[in-house]
């Protein structure tokens, strides 16, 4: 038997969607390419049906070409993104030898593997609902390749009918699932480390990297997805100009480039700066970075587990953050640090030799003219606000850069500035710095906690002043008040279209509600998780053993309900026949011809014949399918009685 | 016929279904506007019932089994029925013949294949009874001899309800003799004006030929025991049944006797709608004719029988 039109298109769509899933991470010319043979092979069957597979001198080629394709982009072929591409890949070289059930049967299974595949990548919520629903038309196939009672459907016209009419039954059949999935979501014992290792760090959202240039934070302003969420102790946020992530401090700039050097942990737990201000406590939520630093406001008090503080007070994890990570911090606000170390000084005065005069002069006559410190920042800051504009897209700088920004172009962001003010202070003998983070955050007044984006990537400076240690000095808030004060959405509204209107902003911040939940109930969902809820029924520290015992218990008893349910259903086709012939009566009723109770099928008839003239006919063959399985014969024949309830499913009345 | 299990619709053959096609058509040329009497009446001839109808002298109660008589091709005979009427009237007597030297029996118009006994309630019960015991057991039995009655053996009974004085109404329990009572009301406006202007009934029903005879009937009668009654479709009827037994206004419900009977009617109306097997709507048709009779109300202030019968109807559902 070979798959008929119908089945084939079902099967077509079936792995187009298992493709679909991949196509957001896997190299778009790969994801072409696949799609070019499945769409060829599609072409080929439908204009010449009875050529049947493709021969295997064009099949052998495509299957060398996938091994060759995976070492050619990644150079090897193992890990998750070479075994994705072999998998997809495989799947679609499936598609050009189908032509049989079997092929289509083995083809459904091995497409839901490739859907289970696109869940290494992302977890999100969207991933996931894509995912399950993509499993829809995996089971539609799967119900389409059984035999059954022919519907004197044209084939060629029900792939679409097939499909829609499909949903519901498929639907049901994975919420039918659904129970024994979280079954096995609460009970399949979580490894510490995910199977699959480290994703190559070229993947996933790139978030703020550990260098800075002009220009390179831009494409990160244009990202609008979440950063990090945040839960404060308190019931308000801080306000918009404490709203400080730090990140990464660099020190070291080579002319065009600042570079943040890892620097050695403090273990010692004697803090090296006083706080002036009560402990702000706070969890934040970090969504992957495949780096290794953590966010927190201003200066941390302590480093959460698994994770340290460095020299400048910033956070970093002891391993990359490749899942959604929640760790809990306290901060001071305000803050004074002791000593500035002899190393540190030098290097938050060194500066690259031979890069923008003009700028080193400038500062040098600040510097003559001005005794105080504090009256050369406010030198600094006065000439960004009276001559500078902020722009998310400035004029192309030359070699000296800082010069041809500071008396040129004059326009620029974040990171210009505080590249330019960091620059200027060091050449007037201020220790100074460049710190790279999140300014702002969304408060999400509804969820109660607050969302940080990648739009809100930001950076500035800090200078060290003797008494108060290193100061916080953010030349953007002097150029364009409202970054600071409004979030990095009002300053660049002008040069930003993609954020959209106000309407668009709330329906995005209730759907970021939505995915905080998703993380927080399903995604971090990990072995620690796992235990603190089986201690609340009493079993402390669940091993494998009795998690496997729980897994499988509840899976033995989900499966026999399911079983003892599935075998009542079909003991008697005649209640298959009672159930669809309801069912038929329920759809009559809405259609706005309810059968009287007391009313026998002949005498209904009838009437719905003078009711819906123009489906006379239809209606009429669905009542005689029932009349003969009811009342022509004894025992009802369990085709007819399927037929017949597919019949009922497939009516269309008026 | 073709000969059929159990477990499936039966088919009719088709020469038997032309001529009793052709036969219910004729009696309706007669008996103008009143198709589903008609077909009752034929639905108790095939389920081998007796049939009484009772209405309003002057309805067309006689016409209509003139006109069954003529259409089937029985031996006939009409007794009406009086006060002074005694048994031996209808049954027949004993006379000693002498030149035999023995007691001869002479049959009574009570031994014919279609019997109408017309206005059965102005007879005594005495006479009545002798008549329905011999519908019961298809014999009489005379001075200790029985004499069969011929097959098939079909009696129309006619009553006039309202005509009281002087007359025996049945007792219940004589009804029950009935499988099917039915009335025919007032013909529908055209039907009446055809009949006051189309030639006289009498004599159209003289020009009338046969179109089944008694071999004929027997086979369909086979033919209808035979209906394919579905699981579904018993569930039905019990439904009804144990309905009449549990309504509240009915102080009797349907005896097993009378389930049988509304079975086999069901049945024969199944045949007659050209089916090998039965319908809720065959019940249903065939329900007040039925039950009607036979059902006993609890008392004053209930719903007489009929309409009880048709509420049972409307209250049980076809599943």
């Amino acid at each position: 038997m070979r798959l008929d039109a119908r089945q084939f298109n079902l099967l077509a769509i079936a792995i187009l969607v298992a493709l679909a899933a991949h196509a957001p991470h896997l190299p778009l010319w790969i994801i072409a390419a696949m799609a070019f043979v499945l769409g060829a092979r599609w072409l080929q069957r439908a204009r010449r049906a009875d050529l049947g597979a493709v021969p295997i001198w064009v099949r052998l080629p495509l299957t060398l070409a996938l091994p060759a394709a995976v070492v050619a982009q990644y150079g090897n072929l193992f890990g998750r993104e070479p075994g994705s591409v072999l998998a997809v890949g495989m799947l679609v070289l499936k598609f050009t030898e189908s032509e049989k059930p079997r092929d289509a049967r083995a083809a459904v299974t091995f497409a839901c593997f490739v859907l289970m595949a696109a869940l290494l990548f992302d977890q999100s919520l969207v991933m996931s609902g894509f995912v399950a629903l993509a499993l829809l038309p995996q089971i539609i196939l799967l119900r389409a390749l059984e035999p059954r009672d022919d519907l004197a459907l044209k084939p060629a016209a029900a792939t679409l009918a097939d499909l829609r009419r499909g949903v519901p039954q498929a639907a049901f059949a994975v919420l039918g699932a659904a129970p024994l999935a979280l079954v096995a979501f609460l009970f399949l014992p979580r490894l510490g480390e995910p199977l699959w290792g480290a994703p190559s760090p070229d993947q996933g959202r790139t978030g703020i990297s550990d260098t800075m240039t002009p220009g390179g934070l831009a494409e990160l302003i244009a990202d609008d997805s979440p950063a990090f969420r945040v839960t404060f102790d308190a019931p308000a946020p801080p306000p918009p100009t404490q709203r400080y992530w730090r990140g990464l401090v660099m020190y070291h700039f080579d002319g065009t480039e600042w570079t943040h050097m890892p620097s050695p942990p403090v273990r010692d737990a004697s803090p090296r700066f006083e706080a002036l201000s009560a402990p702000l406590s706070y969890e934040i939520v970090l969504e992957p970075t495949q780096q290794r630093w953590l966010f927190a406001l201003d200066l941390p008090l302590a480093a959460p587990n698994g994770a340290y503080r460095n020299a400048e007070f910033t956070l970093v994890n002891e391993k990359p953050v490749m899942d959604v990570t929640p760790y809990r911090v306290s901060s001071a606000l305000r803050y004074r640090h002791d000593t500035l170390a002899r190393h540190e000084r030098q290097l938050a005065l060194s500066l690259p030799a031979g890069y923008n005069p003009r700028l080193r002069a400038l500062a040098a006559e600040w510097r003559s003219r001005y005794g105080e410190d504090r009256e050369i920042v406010q030198a600094a800051l006065a000439l960004y606000n009276a001559r500078f504009s902020y722009t998310l897209n400035p004029p192309p700088l030359g070699r000296d850069s800082m010069d041809d920004f500071m008396f040129e172009t004059r326009s620029g962001y974040c990171e210009h500035f505080s590249s330019s003010f960091t620059f200027l202070m060091r050449a007037a003998g201020i220790p100074a710095r460049v710190v790279v983070g999140y300014q702002g955050g969304y408060w999400n007044a509804l969820g109660g906690y607050m969302v940080v984006r990648q739009s809100d990537a930001h950076a500035w400076s800090e200078i060290w002043q003797d008494g108060q240690g290193w100061v916080r000095v953010d030349p953007t808030a002097a150029v364009s008040p409202e970054r600071v004060n409004l979030g990095s959405r009002a300053a660049n509204a002008a040069d930003a279209p993609w954020h959209g209107p106000e309407w668009l902003l709330a329906l995005r911040n209730q759907w970021d509600i939505v995915n905080q939940l998703w993380n927080k109930v399903v995604v971090q969902f990990n072995a620690l998780h796992q235990q603190n809820l089986l201690a609340q029924f009493g079993v402390d520290h669940a091993q494998w053993r009795s998690l496997a015992i729980a897994l499988g218990a509840g899976s033995i008893v989900l499966v026999t309900l399911a079983m003892l349910w599935a075998l009542r259903r079909d003991r008697d086709p005649g209640d298959a026949v009672d159930r669809a012939y309801r069912r038929l009566n329920r759809r009559l009723a809405r259609a706005g011809a309810p059968r009287d109770e007391a009313e026998g099928p002949e005498a209904y008839l009838q009437r719905l014949r003078q009711r819906f003239p123009q489906a006379a006919r239809e209606i009429e063959a669905v009542f005689a399918r029932y009349v003969a399985l009811r009342y022509a014969s004894a025992q009802p024949d369990p085709a007819a009685a399927r037929a017949f309830a597919v019949a009922v499913a497939t009516l269309r009345v008026g | 016929m073709t000969h059929a299990s159990p477990d499936t619709a039966v088919t009719l053959d088709a020469a038997l279904s032309t001529s009793l096609d052709r036969a219910v058509a004729q009696v309706n040329s007669v008996v103008l506007g009143k198709p589903a009497q008609i077909r009752l009446a034929f639905a108790s001839i095939l389920a081998g019932g007796h049939l009484l109808i009772e209405d309003l002298p002057g309805v067309g109660k006689t016409t209509l089994a003139h006109a069954l008589a003529a259409t089937l091709d029985l031996s006939f005979q009409r007794i009406q029925f009086t006060s002074d009427l005694l048994p031996s009237d209808i049954i027949g007597v004993s006379i000693f013949e002498r030149d035999r030297n023995r007691f001869e029996f002479h049959p009574g118009p009570l031994f014919a294949q279609l019997l109408l006994a017309d206005e059965i309630n102005r007879a005594t019960p005495k006479t009545q009874s002798a008549l329905l015991e011999a519908m019961a057991e298809q014999q009489v039995t005379v001075d200790g001899r029985s004499h069969t009655l011929p097959a098939p053996f079909f009696v129309v009974a006619t009553q006039n309800p309202l005509d009281l004085a002087g007359t025996y109404p049945l007792p219940d329990s004589q009804l029950d003799r009935f499988m099917l009572r039915i009335s025919l009301d007032y013909p529908s406006r055209e039907a009446e004006r055809a009949l006051l202007t189309a030639p006289d009934r009498q004599q159209l029903i003289s020009t009338l030929a046969p179109c089944m005879d008694a071999n004929q009937i027997v086979a369909l009668r086979k033919h209808s025991a035979s209906v394919l009654a579905s699981p579904a479709l018993i569930d039905y009827l019990q439904a009804l049944i144990g309905a009449t037994r549990a309504h509240p206004e009915i102080r009797v419900g349907l005896s097993p006797r009378a389930g049988i009977a509304l079975l086999a009617a069901a049945r024969a109306h199944a045949v007659l709608s050209g089916r090998g097997y039965c319908l809720p709507e065959d019940v249903q048709a065939v329900f007040v004719p039925v039950a009607g009779h036979r059902l006993t109300p609890a008392g004053h202030g209930s719903r007489d029988r009929e309409t009880l019968a048709r509420a049972l109807l409307t209250d049980v559902a076809v599943r």
